[in-house]
């Protein structure tokens, strides 16, 4: 019935319901994914009577929430790329830190063992100097190790933390998948369970931080999530689950992968962008396991260099000098799926063609291939690969024995364990080898002017040791002579073009005449004050060695600061950008859904005035209905 | 645009965020003084720095390397003074012995004196470094070169000796072997030694002779023969006679290129022999002149022979230790002009590495203001705005 009176209480109903949106909207005016309610208010039916339609009063048609979709999917958008840049950046800061400690970076450590090679040649008998040598050699090994260990404990720290993450985006789907089913019950009433909207909103809001979320609404008011490339992660009321997997060359690495039916997983660590979990990935692949590779490979050079050095010369004992370096040996690992019962044997052979970058060894049922892993690029190899004649790839050679199978593969790490087994193994100083291998001596009864400038073993692994004669049949023919009178070497003579025979090099210069006779001869003991040695060692480690002879190594150590640097400097560049973008984005939604507290004091004071003005007909209702009853009262009484 | 009350707020936490982090890293520069704290500020500038900070390592060890090399040298410098100075007398002792006046005993007297010298040449040739080096060993450093066996002395030391690196592209020899100072002097004039025959009987003697020809010199064993006093002819080792004449005394005889003055009366019969010259030590020189002058046996000529010819060894050995000299004081000079030129070279590399690394006072000071002034104006505004609320006029 439409009257004063149920029409003015259904505007107290509204009102009152109002009142309650607006308490709601001042009560959650802090709540994270908070959208504001609004009451939406609609004339009610009215009644016809036979002069018109009567109004019945005011209905609550629907409490709706202020969201954009469009809005929010930007949100999550920019929250994603904010997380995966910040996080890379907070990884890459670690390592750029370590790396940029000044006054003690990698470069200096390095001079100051050139230095303390150039202090011991200065003097090469004195044990002092040498025993700084080797503390210097010790404080190169401790720093090139402590590099190691922090990235490594970094890398620990990145793989616990993608088991953190994954974790979380688990609860997470979880927890959308079961509002997801809430939500599409109580959507068939045709009202919105705005509390349980927001809530799925916040959650997925949260799964955007972890890894880069894409949704697509369901018309039951289910919302699908896919997550990286395209990943579904939870569809309607189901959520897939992610778990972390071991990597199949090496356990303690860990792969993402979605658990499907059965418990069997697919790996979908290639997929994964975005968050969290992208910038974790990113960290591995562009900044710790590049930066590992990089100092391993310094590592490797010092060791190669110093070593070939000291076995090219004689300490002060008398004896030819032993390896200074230890350092660990190229990492070989099986995939864990391979059936075949090969076993690979990889040396590393030439330092100028090692490279900082693994590979891939595959066997294709007929025959082995190679794969620089970091560039997906294949590498030709030479040899057979049998260990007479191993495959010669990349700095390094590669035997098999055993019988592989089609499609086993194999993932060579050729410097990431070097630094980890660097160690010095010289303990007395005396073992320093500062004097050359060889002594030589100009025959006394040469008339021409020609004398030694130079002279070294290059290649400790060919020089015999022996007693050898340069004998010049002619002013510009030589031939070189052994203790048994066998020619090893001859050619023809020009000043200053070094004289190479079973592994030493000897330089002349000036012009010999026939009959003149040069010995070569393994150096004495009582020759301490050699220092010969030194030099060829100080100028082994200033040249470059290393990227086919273009690089020395310390502008690889400078080069590996600038690219670590590079890499911070643009994640940290990026995530400043995407926190703006990401900041801008949250601003524009909250503009939309964000509570206002002066609207809602508006609000509370139109509500509340409309109210009291329904609360008055009221009583203008009673005061109607008195002034009627009084009268037919005064009428009966009249 | 609509503003919602968190936003507002979240805004404005944001904007002092950021003002607070750049004030951070502002006081961070002021406080260490560095403007390029990690290579993320300035991958390229880090990277220059880092190989500016070794070539100035490299420069400072230079540096130590030279003044290492400057000690020894300069002890090297004192032990050739000496050794001069010693030579030298030896020289004149030698003179006064070319008198055909003096008695045999007072030739003895002179020869007591030289083997002295000798002792103490020996003793300056085996001189030591601070750290108990021998200066002329060569590589052989750590053993005594010099062993002296009666009148001979013998040298154990090596044929090389130790570079020391004065400049990233300058290695000079640290030193010099006693083979090089003391032992491997030309004999002779450098071309042959003359010698008087040990029979001869007459007086006449020979000078070292000289080279007039050296296109000419055919190098063998020549012997002058005087078929009477007056007569001369040379044969060479094949006995072939290459020149023959008339001799008055003195007399220059002349043969394939080389020339030698015979002065006082030869008897018939006596030879006078011409042979290429080897080595001769500084050692054997003064040995022999001992001997020289110790002998009872020998007649004026052969005496007088053999001390020109000590004369001229000794006059070889101080040229000789004169050249040494000569190298040393340039090496010294190099390792001086090499220092110099790292000293400045260290001072522009500093600046440059300054100029990347440090921090720009007055710049940096300038801008913690204006970003005070910033975090200032928006913690004002902040604080005053969020006291605005239509609730407050409520009642």
């Amino acid at each position: 019935m439409a009257d004063l009176l149920s029409t003015s209480v259904s505007g107290l109903l509204a009102f009152q319901e109002a009142l309650d949106t607006t308490s709601q909207n001042v009560a959650n005016v802090d709540t994270t994914g908070y959208s504001v309610e609004t009451t939406n208010l609609s004339e009610a039916q009215g009644q016809i009577l036979g002069n018109g339609y009567v109004g019945g009063g005011v209905d609550v048609s629907s409490i709706t929430r202020a969201y954009d979709e469009l809005l929010a999917q930007q949100v999550r958008s920019s929250q994603a790329s904010y997380s995966s840049f910040n996080t890379l950046a907070t990884q890459a800061a670690q390592i750029d830190n370590m790396l940029s400690a000044s006054g003690t970076g990698l470069t200096a450590t390095l001079q100051n063992f050139v230095n303390a090679l150039q202090t011991v040649a200065n003097s090469p008998s004195s044990t002092a100097q040498r025993q700084a040598l080797l503390s210097d050699a010790q404080a190169l090994t401790q720093q090139l190790q402590s590099y190691d260990s922090q990235i490594s404990q970094a890398d620990a720290g990145v793989e616990s933390q993608i088991s953190t993450s994954v974790t979380q985006i688990n609860t997470l789907a979880s927890n959308i998948a079961t509002l997801n089913q809430q939500i599409a019950a109580n959507t068939g009433s045709g009202q919105s369970p705005n509390q349980l909207l927001d809530q799925r909103d916040a959650d997925i809001d949260q799964l955007s931080q972890y890894v880069n979320v894409n949704t697509v609404a369901d018309s039951n008011g289910a919302m699908d999530v896919f997550i990286g490339n395209g990943q579904p992660l939870v569809l309607g009321d189901n959520a897939q689950q992610l778990t972390t997997t071991p990597d199949p060359y090496d356990a303690s690495d860990l792969n993402i992968a979605l658990v499907g039916s059965g418990g069997s997983t697919a790996d979908i660590t290639s997929e994964i962008s975005g968050g969290t979990l992208g910038g974790l990935l990113a960290a591995k692949s562009q900044v710790l396991d590049p930066a590992q590779n990089a100092v391993g490979l310094i590592s490797v050079g010092i060791a190669s260099i110093v070593n070939q050095q000291q076995q090219s010369g004689m300490d002060l004992t008398g004896a030819q000098g032993q390896a200074m370096f230890s350092v660990g040996a190229v990492e070989t690992l099986p995939d864990a799926n391979n059936t075949g019962s090969a076993a690979l044997t990889v040396t590393r052979t030439n330092l100028s063609a090692l490279t900082s970058d693994d590979y891939q060894l595959q066997y294709t049922g007929s025959a082995w291939q190679l794969t620089d892993a970091t560039t997906g690029q294949a590498v030709a190899m030479t040899g057979t690969g049998t260990s007479a004649d191993p495959f010669q790839a990349a700095g390094l050679s590669i035997s098999v024995t055993g019988t592989p199978a089609s499609g086993d593969s194999y993932l060579i790490r050729p410097t990431a364990g070097a630094t980890a087994g660097l160690a010095v193994q010289l303990t007395n100083p005396a073992q320093i080898a500062a004097a050359s291998l060889i002594q030589t001596a100009a025959g006394t009864d040469n008339t021409g002017t020609a004398t030694v400038s130079a002279a070294g073993v290059t290649d400790p692994g060919t020089w015999v040791a022996g007693n050898y004669t340069i004998s010049f049949t002619s002013p510009t023919a030589y031939q070189v002579l052994n203790s048994a009178d066998a020619v090893v070497a001859s050619g023809t003579y020009a000043s200053g073009t070094p004289i190479a025979f079973n592994g030493a090099q000897v330089t002349l210069s000036g012009t010999p005449a026939a009959g003149d006779t040069f010995t070569v001869s393994p150096n004495s003991q009582a020759n301490s004050g050699d220092n010969s040695n030194m030099f060829a060692m100080i100028d082994a480690l200033s040249g470059s060695a290393l990227d086919g002879g273009t690089t020395s190594l310390s502008s690889a150590a400078n080069n590996l600061v600038s690219q670590v640097g590079v890499v911070t400097q643009q994640a940290q560049a990026n995530a400043s950008a995407q926190q703006t973008v990401n900041q801008s984005a949250v601003d524009a939604r909250s503009s939309v859904s964000g509570v206002n507290l002066d609207e809602e004091a508006a609000n509370l004071l139109q509500y509340q005035q409309a109210y009291q003005a329904c609360a008055q007909m009221i009583q203008t209702s009673g005061t109607v209905f008195n002034s009627l009853i009084t009268a037919i009262t005064d009428g009966n009484t009249a | 645009m609509r503003i919602s009350t968190v936003g507002f707020q979240n805004d404005a936490l944001a904007q002092m965020q950021a003002l607070d982090a750049d004030i951070a890293q502002t006081q961070s520069e002021l406080s260490t003084g560095l403007q390029l704290q990690n290579a993320a500020d300035n991958p390229s500038g880090m990277a220059q720095v880092n190989e500016l900070n070794v070539q100035l390592s490299a420069s400072q060890q230079y540096v130590t390397n030279g003044q290492a090399a400057t000690a020894n040298m300069t002890l090297e410098e004192q032990a050739l003074t000496q050794a001069t100075t010693l030579l030298q007398s030896a020289q004149s002792l030698a003179v006064q012995a070319n008198n055909t006046s003096l008695s045999s005993s007072e030739r003895q007297n002179i020869a007591a004196q030289l083997q002295q010298q000798l002792q103490q040449l020996v003793g300056i040739a085996n001189s030591t470094d601070s750290n108990g080096n021998y200066l002329f060993g060569g590589y052989a450093s750590s053993a005594q070169p010099f062993a002296q066996s009666g009148n001979s002395v013998s040298y154990s030391g090596a044929d090389a000796v130790d570079q020391i690196q004065i400049s990233a592209d300058q290695r000079i020899s640290g030193g010099d072997t006693g083979a090089s100072v003391f032992m491997n002097i030309p004999a002779g004039n450098g071309t042959f030694t003359t010698a008087a025959g040990s029979s001869n009987t007459g007086s006449a003697s020979i000078d070292a002779g000289s080279v007039t020809n050296a296109a000419a010199w055919v190098p063998d064993t020549y012997s002058i023969t005087f078929t009477s006093p007056t007569q001369y002819q040379v044969t060479n080792s094949a006995d072939a006679v290459v020149a023959s004449g008339t001799y008055s005394s003195p007399g220059t005889i002349a043969f394939d290129g080389v020339q030698v003055t015979v002065s006082g009366t030869p008897a018939s019969g006596d030879t006078f022999s011409v042979a290429p010259a080897g080595t001769a030590s500084a050692f054997s020189s003064l040995s022999s002149l001992v001997t020289t002058l110790n002998s009872t046996t020998l007649n004026q000529g052969q005496l007088t022979t053999q001390i020109n010819g000590a004369l001229e060894q000794i006059g070889s050995a101080i040229t000789n230790i004169d050249d040494v000299q000569a190298s040393v004081g340039a090496r010294l000079d190099a390792i001086s002009s090499s220092q110099s030129t790292s000293q400045s070279e260290q001072t522009d590399l500093q600046t440059s590495i300054s100029q990347l690394s440090d921090v720009d006072y007055a710049a940096a000071v300038t801008q913690l203001n204006t970003e005070e002034v910033s975090l200032q104006a928006a913690q004002e505004s902040y604080a005053s705005l969020s006291k605005l609320s239509l609730f407050n006029y409520l009642s």
